[in-house]
């Protein structure tokens, strides 16, 4: 066949690890595109013959990316196993030392993983789009703001709920021990640190990114826009909830779709597998998959920051309200169907985990030393669902009358979002490669296109490079190497 | 606090772990030494800089699978200063940027980092074995990591 294929590997690690493929056709354009992550290998037999309470530790050590979003999911799935309902107190510490987690991780992406695209500019010199180039653009004070409250919340999930790696504080029912008047000082300190951070880099992306019409351009460019469903917990009166509620799914034109427990997801989420990808691709059954393709028909849905925003109908605290309005006011209404928005979205719930913190940690209820109730039904099946940074996070977990674990699965949130991550990079490859010209900086073109989903394929490898480096590989049509680009 | 002995590695990941036994077994070792502390994570990229920040000399254990050397090879790296560090694992990708970060930063760091890494036969099946080519490192592993902690002046011995 005529054709030439480049392939990106978005992480040097190893072989089986993430890469994008690009066959090109004669005339030097993109014939298609394919994003492969790697497999996690053996979960399912690595569990089967477990006590299921030993499942919050073992899933948190999956990955050391999102330990707290795995601890937490497959503790709720105990809740439900168990049937039991933890008290008021215990699920408000549950969720405050989740908020601070969802706020540290996604620190961290906007500055230092996404930030190369955006702080420093994705045309900018390949030497500068890295964390040096970050911290010369924001100053080293910022810098130094970006690793201290980080510090400072991490210290604090760990104070409470464990180390950070391996958290320890979840049981089915509650959580291991109450909330010390001290530690909520220590919270309600973190949370208006993190209050004001948030909101000075609400104020960095607007004058960085939003006044920059190059890069609203980028935004709202097609290259980088699907119209997709999109899928996010929301609480009673549908606003965005990282720990607990109901799974909303919107349609292309923002009208509700589905609302429904997690318990139900088998009855509307189903997965489509493809011989070029470990990954299964997850759709929503009741409208069918129809391919790689966006609009009403197509069964593609989205999670993650801009997913949870344009699923619900609103932020349940005053500020993140306000940037919520701002953001839809800005990207013309919801909802908004462009990719390179999650960077803005990530930063509006970064201030919402900020002010749900500084409420929980204010709540008086909080201290309420009764943290547990006995389960004591007998076990059987157990779904729990969390909203993780990148998405939504499904943990299933089925069980002898022992409680051993007899069949296990997940939904991670990079598998909610692998269709509309593969149409992204798809679609960005045909935009910006034509007639056989690729540089570094149209390279980087495609690839912000999925790493602004934050798309983590460290499940199964607790890999997290401090930046993507990429290798890319062209071929001629007889299949010869002609032509190699390394980026470190 | 002078030394760190980091253990880095996934205590689920087969060969992924010989970071993590390496640093249990040099804990047994080391027990009441003096200004050396030993912690095993899973950490990686800017997890790694609130690990480091504050030593003055640290060793690093991980696995590692370039697929040019024989499984049970340990590799060497030394780290002086920032520099290219091109070592195909994860948790190394990020040391070069790491040293940058804290050095623009002025956050104290390591002066002198030693690297050790094993090269692993399978570091992606969730299991508790280790492959015996690897496993078989140990021994040889510890025995350099504590010949580097005396040329230190901090040998188990108490020297």
């Amino acid at each position: 066949m005529s054709r030439r294929e480049i392939v990106i590997e978005p992480i040097t690690r190893l072989e089986g690890h993430g890469k994008i493929h690009i066959f090109l056709n004669e005339k030097g354009d993109v014939e298609r595109a394919y994003l492969q992550v790697p497999e996690l290998r053996g979960f399912e037999k690595f569990v089967v013959g477990r006590p299921a309470e030993e499942m919050p530790q073992i899933t948190s050590r999956i990955c050391g990316v999102c330990p707290t979003a795995h601890h937490m999911a497959a503790t709720k799935a105990l809740d439900d196993m168990y049937q039991v309902e933890p008290p008021l107190a215990a699920k408000k510490i549950r969720e405050l030392i989740y908020c601070a987690f969802m706020f540290e991780d996604h620190a961290l992406h906007f500055y230092f993983l996404g930030g190369p695209d955006f702080v420093v500019g994705p045309t900018a010199p390949r030497a500068e789009r890295n964390i040096l180039g970050v911290l010369a653009r924001v100053g080293l004070e910022i810098g130094r703001e970006v690793i201290g409250v980080r510090k400072q919340l991490r210290d604090l999930i760990a104070r409470v709920g464990g180390k950070v790696i391996h958290p320890v504080f979840g049981l089915p029912g509650g959580i291991t021990k109450a909330l010390a008047p001290a530690d909520r000082e220590a919270f309600l300190a973190g949370a208006d640190r993190a209050v004001e951070f948030a909101l000075f880099s609400l104020k960095l992306f607007k004058g960085i990114v939003l006044e920059n019409p190059q890069y609203m351009e980028w935004i709202r460019s097609e290259t980088y826009t699907h119209r997709t469903y999109y899928m996010g917990l929301v609480d009673e009166r549908n606003r965005v909830n990282f720990y607990d509620g109901w799974l909303r799914v919107v349609d292309p034109n923002g009208r509700e779709f589905l609302r429904f427990p997690a318990r139900d997801y088998l009855r509307h989420i189903a997965e489509h597998v493809e011989p070029w990808s470990y990954i299964k691709f997850c759709y929503l059954r009741d409208v069918g998959w129809k391919g790689f393709t966006d609009g009403p028909e197509s069964g593609v849905y989205s999670v993650a920051p801009l997913a949870r925003l344009n699923a619900a109908e609103g932020m349940a605290t005053p500020r993140a309200q306000e940037a919520y309005e701002q953001f839809y006011a800005t990207l013309g209404g919801k909802p908004v169907h462009h990719t390179l928005a999650n960077h803005w979205a990530r930063l509006i719930e970064m201030l919402y985990a900020a002010e749900r913190m500084q409420e929980l940690a204010r709540d008086p209820e909080i201290l309420d030393p009764h943290v547990r109730n006995l389960p004591t039904a007998i076990p059987r099946a157990g779904i729990g669902v969390v909203e993780a940074p990148r998405g939504t996070l499904i943990h299933h977990y089925e069980t002898d009358e022992r409680g051993l674990v007899t069949r296990a699965n997940l939904i991670v949130a990079t598998q909610n979002n692998a269709a509309r991550i593969a149409m992204s990079v798809d679609k960005a490859a045909r935009s910006v490669i034509r007639g056989g010209v690729v540089d570094d900086g149209i390279l980087n073109l495609v690839e912000m296109a999925f790493r602004a989903y934050d798309p983590c394929n460290a499940c199964g490898t607790h890999a997290l490079p401090g930046q993507m480096p990429l290798l890319i590989r062209i071929y001629n049509p007889r299949a010869e190497l002609v032509r190699e680009l390394r980026r470190d | 606090m002078a030394i760190l002995i980091l253990g880095l590695g996934n205590d689920l990941l087969s060969d992924d772990r010989i970071g993590l036994l390496a640093a249990r077994a040099l804990r047994a070792l080391l027990q009441g030494q003096e200004g050396i502390e030993i912690v095993e994570s899973a950490g990686s990229g800017l997890a790694l800089l609130d690990l480091m920040a504050g030593y003055e000399r640290a060793i690093v254990i991980d696995a590692i699978q370039t697929g040019q050397v024989p499984p049970g090879t340990i590799l060497e790296w030394r780290v002086r200063e920032p520099l290219p560090v091109r070592a195909p694992s994860p948790h190394f990708t990020g040391l070069p940027e790491l040293l940058a970060v804290a050095q623009a930063l002025q956050i104290p760091f390591p002066e002198e980092i030693h690297i050790y890494a094993v090269e692993v036969t399978d570091p992606y099946t969730l299991g508790r074995e280790i492959t015996p080519a690897v496993r078989r490192a140990l021994p040889e592993l510890m025995r350099r990591i504590q010949a580097q902690l005396q040329a230190w002046q901090v040998s188990p011995e108490g020297a």
